[in-house]
């Protein structure tokens, strides 16, 4: 489906999206390094790191717009300037797609509607399922940013394309927004789409993403399954005597250790604490399965010096291994900061 | 390929842009085909002639009347050639534009054949004015209409310079990055810069003779084979094919390394 000269393939091998030893550079400083993954079709992977990290850089190279200094990437094993009809294989939404503002929404989506080979039904269609066919007949200068991003997602739609790459597509979206765009995505996943969507905030595609991609200064610093980001699973008991109770625990053959006024036990069958105490005659004031803080996890990855943020010199050569006074500071600094907006 | 075109058409009709230049273009080519339809069709002595007041035969005076809103029409036809690379980048549609067509080649080849297109249009729009408006005053002032064939070769060439000179803007449009500054420049050395080097360069001999005919303003009116200046130091104009030539080789230059680097440069 991504060619026409390639025997027919099947769904899994024509939408993956390659990147190999990616490197962009601008002038000395390396936005990207030599950044390599895959993303599997039929699943929705993320794309993150912080701001400046490179995310953007690397979709634009995907896309064909941003020329790598050396590398490559490939959608379905193709170049995407070899792609005949890219909008019916990949739709795409970056962060500064923007729009004439004298142009109406409907008449952007026109204009890609023309390139793409499809006609306006398919573009009333697309608004509808954005869900903005009233609006998208005003000039876009007046739209705000979810309706932006509605927009964009509906001109990336456009080509009913295999793949879809988004860049910060919950950006500016309130939380009905994001819930809708997370279902609208997890449906088309379950259709065995490719799906890549870049976020500067990995609690925010938390629950959408199956994957994950982590850079930090342009470099890949984790590619994995979401779930596996977790660690170990763990859960958190409060009881009277949690001595007496890792005691009964080692019995069981799970091993535990006292934290606090809690106690933190490497499993995450509540059932089988429970039933532990129950047969150690303590009472259990507070049980629940303790997941290691993402956000914790995102800045334990991404630390070290952002070279973007001052001192940026040496940083730019990729992680360092900074982890000093600054790098902690500027971390909880901004921890604190977007805890206060969950 | 058709593709694209069609999307470089409806971008340029999507916005409230063209109506607006389509109503300045048909008031200018009308107001000034009766402006010059009266000065032109004036009696003449021979010593008018020498002091350097424009003269020609019935058929430049025609062509005079009904292209005499083309220097304000190549005007407005050069700003929509700036506009229509510049407005992409300012508001930097040409992301989308260049994810639809990866070809950046193919991109740029729709807009040159949009444009073309457009300068035509539009040009058309400028001649309704100006043939409508032009026809009667030349008839009012006791002078044939359309005195010989020749007429609607220039008519034909008025189109194709209101093309050309889009073409021109799109190479400035894209050489120059910030569109602002690209509309100015561009306007200020047409209309301004221009015709000033043509004076200057004038007044010495090989200048005179060499470079100010093949200036852009020259061989645009050199195309439309208009009334000229008679005197001693008037400039003589190219044939209108050779200023076809010349004018379609600045386009060609302009719009070629335009293009050349859009197609290497990164988007970001
Ligand atoms: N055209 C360019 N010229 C010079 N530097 C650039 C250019 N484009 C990007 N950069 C730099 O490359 C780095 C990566 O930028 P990029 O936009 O890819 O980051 P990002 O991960 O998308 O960040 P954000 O989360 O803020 O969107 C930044 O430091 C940026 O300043
Ligand atoms: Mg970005």
């Amino acid at each position: 489906m991504t060619t026409t000269t390639a025997p027919p393939t099947r769904p899994t091998d024509g939408a993956r999206i390659e990147v190999r030893n990616l490197t962009k550079r601008f002038g000395t400083f390396t936005a990207v390094d030599n950044l390599s993954f895959t993303v599997e079709p039929g699943r929705i992977t993320g794309f993150l790191g912080p701001n400046g990290a490179g995310k953007t850089t690397t979709l634009r190279m995907l896309l064909g717009l941003v020329n790598p200094s050396s590398g490559a990437a490939t959608i379905g094993g193709q170049d995407y300037h070899d792609i005949t009809q890219p909008m019916s294989v990949v739709g795409s939404a970056l962060e500064a797609t923007n729009f004439h503002p004298g142009r109406t929404g409907r008449d952007h989506l026109r204009v890609l509607a023309d390139t793409a080979g499809v006609g306006a039904p398919r573009v009333d269609e697309m608004l509808e399922l954005v869900g903005i066919p009233a609006a998208a007949r005003k000039r876009a200068g007046g739209y705000s940013m979810g309706m932006r991003q509605r927009l964009g997602l509906a001109a990336a739609m456009l080509g009913d394309p295999q793949v879809l790459i988004l860049d910060e597509p919950a950006n500016g979206l309130d939380p009905e927004g994001i819930r809708w765009l997370r279902g609208f995505l997890r449906h088309l996943s379950t259709q065995g789409k490719t799906i890549l969507i870049s976020s500067h905030m990995l609690q925010e595609v938390e629950q959408t993403v199956d994957d994950v991609v982590i850079i930090s200064n342009g470099r890949l610093v984790k590619q994995g399954a979401m779930a596996d980001l977790h660690g170990a699973p763990r859960a958190l008991v409060r009881t009277t005597d949690h001595d007496a109770l890792a005691g009964a625990l080692r019995v069981a053959d799970v091993t535990s250790t006292v934290e606090g006024d809690a106690i933190m036990v490497d499993t995450n069958d509540l059932r089988l604490i429970g039933d532990v105490a129950l047969r150690a005659g303590l009472p259990i004031y507070e049980l629940h399965r303790a997941m290691t803080d993402l956000e914790d996890v995102f800045f334990e990855l991404t630390e070290g010096t952002n070279r973007n943020l001052g001192e940026g010199v040496t940083g730019v050569t990729g992680v360092t291994g900074v982890t000093g006074q600054g790098a902690a500071t500027e971390r909880d600094a901004i921890a604190g900061q977007e805890g206060g907006n969950e | 390929m058709t593709n694209a075109i069609k999307a470089e058409f409806r971008k340029f009709f999507t916005t409230r842009m063209w109506w607006g230049l389509a109503i300045a273009m048909f008031v200018a080519g009308a107001g000034l085909a009766v402006l010059f339809g009266f000065l032109f069709t004036q009696p003449q002595s021979a010593a008018d002639a020498a002091r350097g007041i424009p003269t020609g035969t019935p058929e430049q005076i025609a062509n005079s009347v009904y292209t005499g809103g083309l220097q304000v029409g190549y005007l407005l036809t050069l700003v929509i050639g700036i506009m229509q690379i510049g407005s992409e980048y300012r508001h930097k549609t040409i992301t989308s534009t260049f994810l639809g067509t990866p070809k950046r080649a193919r991109v740029m080849g729709a807009k040159v054949v949009a444009l073309l297109g457009i300068g035509a249009i539009y040009g058309l729009i400028s001649l309704a004015g100006s043939i409508i408006a032009g026809a009667i005053v030349l008839s009012a002032r006791g002078f044939e209409a359309f005195p010989t064939a020749g007429v609607f070769r220039t008519l034909a060439l008025g189109l194709l310079v209101l093309g050309l000179w889009a073409l021109i803007g799109l190479g400035a449009g894209i050489l120059i990055p910030n569109q602002v500054a690209a509309l100015l420049i561009s306007v200020g050395v047409a209309w301004i810069i221009e015709p000033i080097a043509g004076v200057l360069l004038g007044l010495w001999d090989w200048g005179h003779d060499h470079i100010v005919p093949y200036l852009p303003t020259q061989a645009s009116a050199a195309m439309v084979n208009g009334v000229t200046q008679g005197g001693d130091n008037a400039i003589q104009p190219l044939s209108w094919w050779a200023g076809a030539l010349v004018l379609a080789a600045y386009a060609a230059v302009l719009a070629g390394f335009g293009s050349w680097r859009t197609v290497r440069s990164d988007i970001s």
